[in-house]
């Protein structure tokens, strides 16, 4: 906590350039948590518009795609995120990069829906009036004009979910980045918005354990052990992956067989 | 939003929230001073009557008194072994009275109206670097956060049901606070990755 | 304050709300004084935020209270609660989480277990009950020596919530080290 009054001088200047191709270039990014080495020597950089993360758990999916808004900042190497050096963008992240994560009780920040969409707005710098009225005509642009006002905690799972997608589409990102977002929804719901986010404008980062959410993705990223063991088109790496998979129950069969 | 708020539109209810504090705290700091029997039975009588004027729901929020019953008695049974009843009815009434009245604010005012009456009294946080907007986040973070702690605290009551058949234990208490907790890591991260409680349009 | 104070702050003070909720538990201890949940979380604060943040969290709670929500214990709130001779204690809460998560400091060389009670007996009892046996003898006209005869009733439920508070600090401490905010 400052005890003086910040002063601003002037307005600063904007470090990102929310068009640039590739949107994200790691250098030879690692990251170290505690004591522990989470990611190792990360060389890539991102401008297809689907993009999807799969590797075991604890492989670093998580902890790698949230370097992609500043949630986490790497400990070594050069990260370039929409044009400038990651630790110079991280105060415009949140703007240009919207982040859904796996248990939407656990990112809701407002007891009411309504509330919960125009929280992103007022973000933005409306004020609460004019963002509550501009939240609640998004949310019946989207079909949940009738939930508006209920509270989230009654919502259903998939309804939570869509929600919380909602409420950072409105801020209007470049770039989604989703954290399993699939996990506790029911093959319906799941569906629906799998629908959704292929339909959507943004470039899209997913995480998921369900393979079939990657078939109509440009690329996938095969974490593994916090590397990147494989990185190309949806179909190459999803196949070597099953395939890899195959192999180590094989091998735990012959141990079980010993 | 959970509150003890009455829903209607009488006069009190139209009249600005900050107004209606005003007069409870100039009021308290009067009656404070005042230990007249009589002018707190004019009391008395003057704020039952502003209930009355809400209609029988109006009168039936009196029953909020119920929860200070056990102070008036105790207070008068003190105040009568010790020999000073007539001090302790002063008392009596003086709390009734107060409580009265600054309930009938609350039962008037919206919670939403109440916080924007109040929060142009945090402007000053600015000065120590500190959002002016942050006391009305935290007070919508507590909001969504109290029902969902009764949620995990309630399923996990089930789960230890389900294994010990009792029906609850304070060695819930401490699983509770560890999942609870957990979940405010994840909501801090979730409101940072929204842009943080200070907000977008102040960095351009 | 960071955006994880706040939430942290925001989730003490909804804690308190909870144990509002929770029904109150007639003590055959303690003369059949129903006693309530609510100072744990005055205890739990302090020790596990530390002082600013602890008395931050119970302060917000008490904003809540003034502002109508009916979260104390019974369903009471609004400002109707501040004028109540109870109010001594209100008062008492963000200064005895305060002094809790200050002694946690100061304590910080020792175990977790004897650290916590210690503090939670300091802030959540020495220091609540300094404001609230003034409290009220000042609303209700009573000495102090009487004031304070009316209030002991509540040290046994109190002593309790000393050893609850020990034990949840200890465990979370093993469980979850990052939460134990005072020690870190
Ligand atoms: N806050 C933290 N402190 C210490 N270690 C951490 C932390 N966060 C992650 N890790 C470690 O980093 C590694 C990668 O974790 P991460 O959550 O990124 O995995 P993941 O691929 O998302 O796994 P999952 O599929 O289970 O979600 C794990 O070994 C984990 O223990
Ligand atoms: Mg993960």
């Amino acid at each position: 906590m400052a005890f003086w009054p910040k002063i601003r001088t002037g307005s600063r200047e904007r470090v990102c350039n929310p068009d640039a191709v590739p949107y994200a270039v790691f250098e030879n990014v690692g990251l170290t948590i505690g004591a522990r080495k989470v990611l190792h020597g990360l060389t890539l950089s991102l401008s297809e518009d689907r993009v999807g993360v799969i590797g075991l758990n604890g492989s670093g999916k998580s902890t790698f795609v949230r370097l992609l808004n500043g949630l986490r900042s790497p400990t070594d190497g050069k990260l370039t995120l929409f044009g400038a050096p990651s630790a110079e963008a991280e105060k415009e992240l949140p703007r240009h990069v919207g982040f859904v994560f796996q248990n939407p009780d656990h990112q809701a920040i407002f007891p009411t829906v309504e509330e919960e969409i125009a929280f992103g707005l007022t973000q933005l710098g409306a004020d609460k009036t004019a963002s509550r009225e501009q939240a609640r005509r998004f949310l019946s642009d989207h079909g949940f004009g009738a939930l508006a006002s209920s509270p989230f905690a009654e919502l259903s799972e998939g309804q939570k979910q869509y929600v919380c997608i909602l409420a950072v589409l409105v801020m209007q990102p470049r770039l989604l980045v989703l954290d399993e977002p699939m996990t506790s929804l029911d093959g319906l719901s799941g569906r629906k918005i799998r629908e959704k986010l292929m339909s959507l404008p943004q470039k899209i980062v997913m995480i998921s354990h369900d393979l079939s959410h990657f078939e109509d993705f440009d690329r996938v990223l095969w974490l593994e052990d916090g590397r990147l063991r494989m990185d190309g088109p949806a179909a190459e790496v999803l196949a070597a992956y099953e395939a890899d998979i195959d192999r180590r129950l094989g091998a735990g069969m012959e141990v079980a067989a010993l | 939003m959970i509150s003890m708020y009455l829903q209607g539109d009488s006069w009190a209810h139209r009249l600005p929230a900050g107004l209606k504090l005003l007069a409870v705290a100039l009021g308290s700091l009067i009656l404070f001073h005042v230990s007249s029997v009589w002018i707190f039975t004019g009391c008395l009588v003057a704020v039952v009557a502003l209930y009355a004027t809400l209609g029988r729901e109006g009168l039936a929020q009196l029953r909020l008194l119920r929860g200070i019953v056990f102070f008036v008695v105790a207070l008068l049974a003190i105040h009568w072994l010790s020999g000073s009843l007539d001090e302790g009815v002063v008392v009596a009434m003086r709390l009734v009275v107060m409580v009265l009245a600054a309930n009938f604010v609350t039962i008037t005012t919206r919670l939403d109206d109440m916080l924007d009456a109040v929060l142009p009294l945090f402007a000053p946080l600015k000065l120590f670097g500190v959002s002016p907007r942050t006391p009305a986040l935290g007070v919508t973070l507590v909001l969504r956060f109290a029902p969902h702690l009764m949620l995990v605290f309630s399923r996990l009551r089930e789960a230890w049901q389900a294994r010990t058949a009792r029906r609850s234990s304070w060695r819930l208490l401490a699983p509770f606070a560890i999942q609870s907790l957990r979940m405010s890591d994840n909501v801090a991260e979730a409101l940072k990755a929204r842009g943080g409680s200070a907000g977008l349009s102040s960095s351009p | 304050m960071t955006d994880r104070s706040l939430v942290h702050i925001a989730f003490y003070a909804a804690l308190m709300a909870a144990l509002g909720f929770m029904p109150p538990v007639v003590m055959p201890l303690a003369g059949g004084v129903p006693i309530t949940a609510q100072t744990l979380g005055v205890m739990l604060a302090g020790v596990m935020l530390g002082p600013v943040r602890g008395a931050l969290a119970i302060l917000l709670f008490l904003f809540l209270v003034a502002l109508g929500a009916p979260f104390l214990a019974g369903g009471r709130g609004g400002l109707g609660v501040f004028q109540t001779p109870s109010v001594g204690f209100l008062i008492g809460w963000p200064v005895g989480a305060f002094v809790a998560g200050w002694v946690m400091r100061l304590t910080g060389g020792m175990a977790i277990l004897p650290a916590s009670a210690l503090a939670a007996f300091v802030g959540g009892i020495l220091a609540v009950y300094a404001f609230g046996i003034p409290g009220i003898s000042i609303m209700a006209g009573l000495p102090l020596v009487k004031a304070a005869y009316a209030s002991v009733v509540y040290i046994p439920g109190d002593l309790i919530k000393v050893a609850i508070t020990a034990l949840i600090a200890q465990t979370v401490a093993r469980g979850l080290p990052g939460a134990l905010l005072s020690r870190s």
